[in-house]
């Protein structure tokens, strides 16, 4: 009777081995199609190894709580040839014990036929009683391509010629990633480059400001890093009714600056970059805000936010705006920033994804209020109310979605609480 | 061995001390030993000494000639040539000579003795050995040549591409020695080829070798080759007993090292390597018959290195009793003395060579060390003499 | 007129000794007998005392050729096979390839290696030896891969004036042929473009040129245009002609019947990558033979050496990268 082998399954994507954490049959073992046999753990889930056909276990060959690779015998079932074959195994034996490499270099040659033509156009031919004709050894396999580098698979690998001429017309990656790659794993060639960048010439085109340059440039250096956005909505009629009553008429922008400056000052981690194995704290809170002028964006950037209180914020604050809006910002208010709102509310959005700026790791941004309908215990009745969403885009590599939710609903308190600001 | 007793004896010619004097103005390149006039001449009534190779006119009644004046120059030669390498010696010791110091102490009169017969003006080709300072001056090497490669000056014939021994002036005769043994043999064979093929008669080419390279295949196939084109080709191999610190009981197991000219077909010569007289008498008997087309000749010379392979080895392994031989005299001594017995030369002459001698050297010296440097950035650094196919930049 | 790539050497050695004096050939078997494979056929009964049988003496018949050469001569020194100047490599590449640069003095010589493998030769009959004699400064290295270049390159070699490794290949000998004698050709150290293309290079020399020009053949079914790059010479090499055939195409595969390690293909590709890097849109190739003696089977030996089978496999996997 055939012996077919148990292979440890594909385990999802990405994973490539996983741990034998406990073996439920022995040897003489009957079992039953897709019946679990064995336990395997990765470094995500459990999962259970299961037989592909009906037969009697002849031997376990895995060990437990040592690791194997996807598609390695685990064990062997002697199986009908009938069953064997249904189940897609032609011949009995381990068969896909060890995985061959992936490329395998050329194996010397298959010999040229005789007689073959050679180039007409070449002024000199070789006879046909050749010598080359002889038999055709065997092994040669025939190979695809050549492996794009290993963690540079696909559009994200640039050829020293496509960087080459990349740099030469001024491109990014980003700007190719309407190109479909036609090389190997997807990878963009210079034939499709070229193909791309010839079929550009047919559209209508127009220069890019130096705002929009420099943006594009923030933006695409921003998302180098894995940015996640969390949000929560807040009501502003506390903050509203507050600013109504000061003489100064602060914005809200400039009351969640305050309110974020407080809440990172409680933790200066969350405001902090991670570069290598360590998170660089910032050195003040400086909170920057988005002031939208012609054809981009600019950041002027308050100082020292937690320690400042509102008022005292208000002027300078206004001061910015005006200077942003004019583009006659002081060296002292372009400067680095740990953090930004961005009230995005102003253009009639109620949420938004902004992104971070690449040398920071929060942006926080307040949506449009509207009226809504909230129960009012004092009143036991509906009762309006403005609320909008508080939402924050944060490098995932230094903050998860509980603590930056966390850091956002301090925030959203602090907010019920302006005088306090 | 005997000096010039056993089967040979002395015919004076003409009178003492008459001869001219050899010409110590190395620098212009015109040398002495231009007399070939006899004044003694040295008649061999036995061959037994040195024909041993039944083919090399086993018996023939020959007779050469040594004048008096060809002894008094190769002597001078010899004199110069040791002079010149205890300064070298003393400039290495001193730390002014990069690289190695290779000294012909000992061998001055085999080397001298060869070159005395060769007429570099009338094309004869000279391939000498590391140890051939005396046969090169003798030759015609101008003597700032050897001080110039030592010391690497780019005026030199090697300009600091190569140093100290290896150092030669193709395009007068005088080959540029590479250091793999019996190498140049061959190249000597060529010359005389090209001479024949171009229908030059009556040069001949000489090539200088140790024991240690009759060892090399490169020895074995040129001096077969040479006998089969019959080129008129002298080989002189100066047994000095040891290659580098191998004696030759190591090297070779024939009884003697002519005994190989019989097996090549070739003439062989033996000559006692420490005495002067015996050293012109076989060379000018062997560059006589090669010039003649007798094809090629075998010289051997006896003799004992003073010295070590280079100056950075003591040659402790030299066992005292070869110390002591007969081999160990010294050949530029036993000349002196021969001269002044024979009342061709007095003690005073003798100081009085020495004495210009050290002169000469003292001021080539001089002249050299105050010669520019070879400047890597004014270097061609090209292998090539078609400059445009020259790929000579590419590692730097 | 059918002149075959031998009759293309034999002719040329004709030629150059009939118009300049200075030459003369030398080897084993080359006079009465016309050398082992007859590329010296009759010449030495039209050249009288000219071309002249040597001793089984590789080291000494470079030797001769050397001081030969520095005494005013133009030597030719056949080799019998390109194997045997082992023998001599002293003499080549220590007296021949120094002599110019350490005494300003010139050795103007030739040595013919008849080159490459063919079928049954085995190890010691198979060898090319470009890379060896490349590697060393002051020799001039030139592998003809066409009747006219074999003809034309030889007599511009004897022209020269320094030490050339002539390496002619002998699975062409008798087998390449061409109409006429061309009166010209190309100047020493420039390569030619045998075949136009647009999608890969390949940069070769000697036989293996028709091997790459029949892959290339195979691969334009495939509407794939690989251009061809015929070194001519192993150098110097031309590296503006295969830069400039990068910068058209991309991709580099380098194709050389010598050993795989080091050598020719290796330097091509050391040159294309530190002068190219910007030109190459894939990793460049190189496909030698095995790092093997060469095995005397013909079953073996074809998979020893690179064949337009093997070299269109690599060309498939360089256009799919």
């Amino acid at each position: 009777m055939p012996r077919i082998p148990i292979l440890m399954p594909q385990l999802g994507e990405a994973i490539a081995e996983a741990v034998v954490r406990s073996i439920r049959v022995k040897p003489l073992d009957r079992v039953d199609c897709d019946q679990e046999v064995m336990e395997v753990e990765t470094n995500k889930t459990n999962m259970g190894v299961t037989v592909p056909c009906r037969g009697k276990v002849v031997e376990i060959t895995a060990v437990l709580d040592a690791s194997y690779p996807v598609g390695a015998t685990l064990g062997y079932l002697e199986v009908t040839a009938a069953d064997a074959a249904r189940a897609g195994f032609k011949e009995p034996g381990p068969t896909r014990g060890k995985r061959k490499p992936a490329n395998r270099q050329a194996t010397g040659a298959a010999a040229a036929k005789q007689g073959e033509a050679v180039n007409g156009g070449i002024h000199f031919r070789v006879d046909e009683e050749d010598a080359f004709t002889v038999a055709e050894p065997t092994g040669v396999r025939p190979t695809v391509g050549l492996p794009v580098p290993a963690n540079a698979t696909g559009a994200t690998y640039l050829s020293p010629r496509m960087k080459a001429r990349m740099q030469e017309l001024g491109l990014n990656a980003a700007d190719l990633s309407g190109i479909a790659g036609t090389g190997a794993g997807g990878r963009v060639t210079i034939e499709d480059f070229e193909k791309f960048v010839r079929q550009l010439d047919s559209h209508a085109q127009s220069d890019a400001s130096p705002m929009r340059i420099a943006v594009a440039d923030a933006m695409r250096r921003s998302c180098l890093r894995p940015l996640a956005t969390v949000g929560r909505p807040v009501l502003l009629d506390r903050l509203l009714m507050h600013r109504k009553q000061s003489p100064s008429k602060p914005g809200p922008t400039l009351y969640v600056i305050r309110a974020l400056a407080i809440a990172i000052a409680e933790n200066t981690a969350v405001g902090g970059r991670l570069v290598g194995g360590k998170i660089i704290h910032p050195r003040s809170i400086d909170i920057g805000f988005a002031v939208e002028v012609d054809d981009g964006v600019l950041v002027p950037i308050i100082r020292e936010v937690d320690n400042r209180p509102l008022r005292e914020m208000v002027e300078p604050y206004n001061q910015l705006v005006r200077q942003a809006q004019s583009r006659k910002l002081s060296l002292e208010a372009t400067g680095t920033g740990i953090a930004t709102v961005t009230n995005f509310g102003t253009f009639g959005l109620v949420w938004a994804t902004p992104i971070p700026l690449p040398e920071q790791n929060l942006v926080l941004g307040l949506g449009a209020g509207r009226k809504k309908p909230v129960w009012s215990d004092e009143v036991e009745a509906f009762v309006p109310a403005t609320e909008a969403e508080l939402t924050l885009s944060f490098d995932h590599r230094i903050l998860d979605g509980g603590a930056a939710g966390r850091l956002l609903s301090r925030v959203a308190d602090l907010l019920q609480k302006p005088e306090t600001l | 061995m005997g000096q010039l007793d056993g089967g040979r004896k002395l015919e004076f010619g003409s009178g003492v001390r008459e001869g001219p004097e050899a010409d110590f103005r190395g620098l212009s390149g015109e040398i002495g030993c231009t007399g070939r006039k006899p004044f003694f001449r040295v008649t061999r009534v036995s061959a037994a000494k040195t024909h041993r190779s039944p083919s090399a006119r086993a018996g023939s009644k020959h007779q050469t000639s040594a004048p008096h004046e060809l002894l008094l120059s190769t002597y001078k030669w010899m004199l110069l040539a040791r002079t010149l390498e205890d300064k070298l010696a003393s400039l290495y010791r001193s730390g002014k000579i990069v690289g190695g110091v290779y000294l012909g102490r000992g061998q001055e009169a085999f080397s001298a003795a060869l070159a005395a017969h060769l007429d570099q003006a009338g094309g004869d080709v000279y391939a000498p050995l590391i140890r051939d300072m005396a046969g090169r001056l003798a030759f015609g090497e101008p003597l700032i040549d050897p001080m110039r490669t030592y010391l690497g000056s780019p005026l030199g014939p090697m300009r600091g591409r190569d140093g100290n021994i290896h150092r030669g002036r193709p395009r007068e005769g005088m080959l540029a020695m590479i250091s793999h043994l019996g190498a140049m043999v061959s190249v000597v064979n060529g010359v005389l080829l090209s001479r024949r093929l171009r229908g030059i008669g009556g040069q001949v080419g000489a090539a200088c070798v140790g024991d240690g390279a009759t060892s090399t295949g490169a020895f074995h196939e040129a001096l077969n080759q040479a006998a089969v084109e019959k080129l008129p080709l002298v080989v002189a191999v100066a047994n000095n007993q040891f290659a580098y610190s191998t004696p030759t009981s190591r090297q070779f197991a024939c009884a003697d090292l002519v005994d190989r000219a019989l097996g090549y077909g070739v003439a062989g010569h033996r000559c006692d390597g420490t005495n002067l007289e015996d050293c012109l008498q076989t060379f000018g008997e062997a560059v006589r018959r090669a010039r003649q087309g007798e094809g090629p000749q075998l010289v051997v010379g006896s003799l004992l290195r003073l010295s070590g392979h280079g100056e950075h080895d003591d040659a402790g392994y030299v066992p005292a009793a070869v110390r002591k031989s007969a081999l160990a005299a010294d050949c530029i001594d036993l000349a002196g003395g021969r001269l002044i017995e024979r009342g061709w030369a007095a003690e005073v002459d003798l100081a009085t060579w020495k004495s210009e001698a050290v002169n000469r050297v003292e001021e080539v010296l001089e002249q050299v060390a105050s010669e520019p440097l070879p400047d890597p950035l004014g270097e061609t650094w090209c292998a090539l003499s078609v400059r445009h196919l020259c790929e000579g930049n590419l590692g730097a | 007129m059918n002149v075959t790539y031998l009759d293309a050497i034999r002719e040329a050695q004709a030629k150059a000794l009939a118009r300049d004096d200075r030459v003369f050939l030398y080897g084993q078997d080359i006079a009465a007998f016309g050398g082992a494979f007859k590329a010296t056929k009759r010449l030495a009964e039209e050249f009288p005392g000219r071309v002249l049988d040597s001793p089984i003496s590789e080291d000494a018949m470079v030797g001769l050729a050397i001081g030969a050469a520095i005494d005013g001569m133009r030597p030719i020194i056949e080799m019998q096979f390109a194997d045997f100047s082992s023998i001599a490599f002293n003499q080549i590449v220590n007296q021949a390839g120094t002599h110019f640069y350490r005494t300003g003095v010139p050795v103007p010589f030739v040595i013919r290696l008849p080159s490459g493998g063919n079928k049954g030769s085995g190890p010691f009959h198979s060898q090319s030896l470009e890379s060896l004699y490349a590697h060393f400064p002051g020799l001039v290295v030139l592998m003809p891969a066409t009747v006219e270049d074999a003809y034309t390159m030889l007599l511009d070699a004897v022209e020269l004036d320094d030490p050339v490794i002539f390496c002619e290949h002998k699975l062409l000998y008798y087998h390449l042929k061409a109409d006429k004698l061309p009166a010209e050709g190309l100047p020493i150290g420039k390569a030619r473009i045998a075949r136009a293309g647009t999608h890969a290079t390949v940069v070769t020399a000697g036989a293996m040129l028709h091997e790459a020009l029949k892959a290339a053949n195979q691969l334009a079914e495939e509407a794939w245009e690989i251009e061809v790059v015929d070194l001519r010479s192993a150098k110097p090499i031309d590296t503006d002609t295969i830069l400039a055939s990068v910068a058209r195409t991309g991709r580099i595969l380098c194709v050389a019947e010598s050993f795989p390690w080091g050598g020719l293909n290796a330097e091509v590709i050391a040159r294309v990558v530190g002068e190219g890097f910007h030109l190459l849109d894939a990793p460049p190739l190189r496909l030698n033979s095995r790092d093997t003696p060469i095995p005397y089977h013909p079953n073996l030996w074809a998979a020893h050496r690179p064949t337009a089978a093997s070299i269109t496999t690599a060309l498939r996997k360089l256009l799919g990268f």
